[in-house]
C-alpha cells in the first residue's frame, strides 16, 4: 500500500471512531443511560469470564497431569543406558560445588562423566571442584575454566566438549536424585523424543519464602509441565535438570545468548525443530531457592522478562502456528502461563477490590476469595499427593494464593511493561546459602 | 454486621495492602539493583577472573590444567 493511501486509511478509521464516540455520547444524554452502572456491570462479567478461565485451566491442567501420571510410571529398561555427560555450569558458586559434585558422584548408572564448566568464577569456585577432578570407576570428573560469559555461553562449551551422544544439563548449585539418569534414558528409546524435563524441588525449606515456593514448583509450575508432559511439548526444560540429544543440541546451534532465559529458549527452539520433549518427574533436581522477598523478585523479573524475549523470536510461530498443534498450544500456554495469567490474575483481584469498593458486589470478596483459595488447595492437594510430597505443604495453599501470588505477579506484570520499554537489564546472580 | 461481610472487608484490605507492599517491594528490588555495580563494567575495569585464574603455559592449558585423571 503507498504512503499517501495508508495515511487517508488511518484518518478515515481516526474520523469514523470519533463520530461514532460522539453518536454514542449523545444516545446516553439523550436516553440518561447510567454509564457508572453500566461499567460495574462489565466489572462483573469480566470477572465471570475470569472465574471460568480459572477453574477450566485448574481441571485441565489437574486431568492432564493425571493421564500422564498414570500413562509415564513405566518400568527401568537397564538395557538403554547410552553414554551421558552431566555439565555443571558454575559461577561464583564456592559455598554448594562440592556437595553438588559429590551428589553427582552418586548417581546410579552406568555410564556418565562429568563436566564442569567455571564460567570465570572470582571466588574459589575452581580450586574447589578442581580438588575432586579424576576418575571415580567408570566415571571422570574433568574441570574447564573460561573466561566469564554467562550460564549460555558455559554451557556451550559444555556441550562441544562433550564425547557423549547424550548431555545432561544442570545448575552448579543444585543436586541430583540418584536415580535421575536411570529414568530420564528410557525416553530416548523414542527416536523422536530429543529432551527430558526433570522435577525440580527447593531443598531449603526454612522459612515461610522457601516453603512457598516449595508449594509454588510443585504446584505451579510441575503442574503445567507435567499436562505439557502428556502431550510431549514441554515448553521449559528447567535449567536445574535437562537431558538433550546431543546431536539435536548441535543441529539447532546450542544456547542462544540474546535471552535471560536460555532453558526457555532453548527448549522453543528444539520444539519448533520438530522433536518432542517430555517430562520425568522421578528425575529430580533439588535447588536453593531465594530466602528473602527481593531475591525472588529478583529471579522472577529475569524468568519474565527471558520468556518474553524467547517468546519474541518465535513471534511467527505464535501467529501463525507453524507446525504442529502441540507446538502451538505448547507456545501458547508459555505466554498464558508467564505472562497473561499474572496480568489477568493482578487485574481481576484489583477489578473485583474496586467493584467491592464501589458497593456492587461487597459480601462477595469473601466467597471470591474462597473459591480461589479451595482451588489452590485441591490443586496443592492433588499435586503433593502425585509428587509423593509433604502434606504439610498443603495448608501453605490458603496464603499462597492471596499473598505470594499476588505479590509474585504484580513484579511479573511490571517486569513484563520493562520488557515492552526495553529497560536495560543484567542477569542479577542470586546470592546462595549453600544449604545443599 | 454479617460475618460474610466482615471477612470481606478483611480480605479486601489485606489483598489492598498486598498489592501495595507488592508494588514497594518491587520498587526496593529496583533500588537495590541499581546501586550495585554491573558485572559487565567490573570486567570492562580489567579485573578479569580468567586471566587471574589461569597461568597458560600453552594454547590447551585451559582446557588441560585438571582434565588428567588424579587416578
Amino acid at each position: 500500500m503507498s504512503k499517501p493511501r495508508v495515511w487517508w486509511t488511518r484518518a478515515a478509521v481516526a474520523a469514523t471512531v470519533l463520530l461514532a464516540t460522539w453518536v454514542a455520547w449523545k444516545l446516553i444524554d439523550i436516553t440518561g443511560f447510567d454509564v457508572l452502572a453500566a461499567l460495574f456491570q462489565l466489572a462483573v462479567a469480566l470477572l465471570s469470564v475470569f472465574l471460568v478461565v480459572l477453574v477450566v485451566r485448574y481441571v485441565l491442567l489437574l486431568w492432564l497431569g493425571y493421564l500422564h501420571h498414570i500413562e509415564g510410571h513405566g518400568g527401568v529398561d537397564s538395557s538403554i543406558a547410552p553414554h551421558v555427560t552431566v555439565i555443571v555450569p558454575v559461577y561464583n558458586e564456592e559455598a554448594v560445588i562440592v556437595p553438588a559434585l559429590r551428589a553427582l558422584l552418586e548417581l546410579r548408572y552406568p555410564w556418565f562423566d562429568i563436566l564442569v564448566i567455571d564460567d570465570g568464577s572470582r571466588d574459589g569456585t575452581f580450586a574447589k571442584a578442581s580438588a575432586l577432578a579424576g576418575r571415580y570407576g567408570n566415571t571422570t570428573l574433568r574441570v574447564v575454566s573460561k573466561r566469564n560469559g554467562g550460564k549460555a555461553s558455559a554451557l556451550n562449551t559444555g556441550i562441544a566438549l562433550a564425547g557423549s551422544p547424550f548431555v545432561l544439563c544442570m545448575d552448579g548449585d543444585s543436586r541430583l536424585s540418584p536415580d535421575t539418569l536411570r529414568f530420564s534414558m528410557r525416553h530416548f528409546a523414542n527416536p523422536r523424543v530429543a529432551a527430558v524435563a526433570g522435577n525440580v524441588k527447593v531443598v531449603n525449606r526454612n522459612n515461610l519464602w522457601t516453603r512457598l515456593q516449595a508449594l509454588e514448583y510443585i504446584e505451579g509450575l510441575n503442574m503445567p509441565r507435567r499436562a505439557q508432559g502428556f502431550v510431549r511439548a514441554v515448553n521449559i526444560v528447567p535449567g536445574p535438570i535437562g537431558v538433550f540429544r546431543r546431536d539435536v543440541l548441535l543441529r539447532v546451534g546450542g544456547y542462544d545468548t540474546d535471552t535471560y532465559a536460555e532453558d526457555a529458549d532453548l527448549t522453543l527452539k528444539i520444539l519448533t525443530d520438530g522433536w518432542q520433549i517430555v517430562y520425568e518427574d522421578r528425575a529430580i533436581a533439588w535447588t536453593e531457592a531465594p530466602e528473602a522477598l527481593l531475591d525472588i523478585i529478583k529471579q522472577r523479573y529475569r524468568w519474565t522478562r527471558g520468556i518474553l524475549q524467547a517468546l519474541g523470536k518465535r513471534r511467527d510461530w505464535l501467529t501463525t502456528r507453524q507446525g504442529g498443534i502441540a507446538v502451538w498450544i505448547s507456545l501458547l500456554s508459555l505466554f498464558f502461563e508467564a505472562i497473561v495469567w499474572p496480568v489477568v490474575n493482578v487485574l481481576g483481584n484489583v477489578l473485583f477490590a474496586t467493584a467491592a469498593l464501589a458497593g456492587v458486589v461487597p459480601a462477595g470478596v469473601f466467597y471470591w476469595w474462597a473459591l480461589l483459595t479451595l482451588l489452590d488447595v485441591a490443586a496443592a492437594l492433588h499435586s503433593v499427593v502425585m509428587e509423593e510430597e509433604s502434606l504439610a505443604l498443603v495448608p501453605y495453599a490458603v496464603i499462597y494464593r492471596f499473598f505470594f501470588i499476588a505479590t509474585i505477579d504484580v513484579a511479573k506484570l511490571l517486569a513484563t511493561v520493562e520488557q515492552m520499554f526495553r529497560v536495560p537489564m543484567t542477569w542479577g546472580k542470586l546470592e546462595r546459602a549453600g544449604r545443599l | 454486621m454479617k460475618l460474610d461481610s466482615l471477612l470481606s472487608t478483611v480480605i479486601l484490605v489485606s489483598f489492598l495492602v498486598t498489592i501495595i507492599m507488592a508494588i514497594g517491594s518491587y520498587a526496593a528490588y529496583k533500588l537495590r539493583e541499581g546501586r550495585r555495580p554491573r558485572a559487565d563494567e567490573v570486567v570492562a575495569g580489567g579485573d578479569s577472573a580468567f586471566f587471574e585464574r589461569i597461568v597458560a603455559s600453552g594454547p590447551t592449558d585451559a582446557v588441560g590444567r585438571s582434565d588428567q585423571p588424579r587416578g
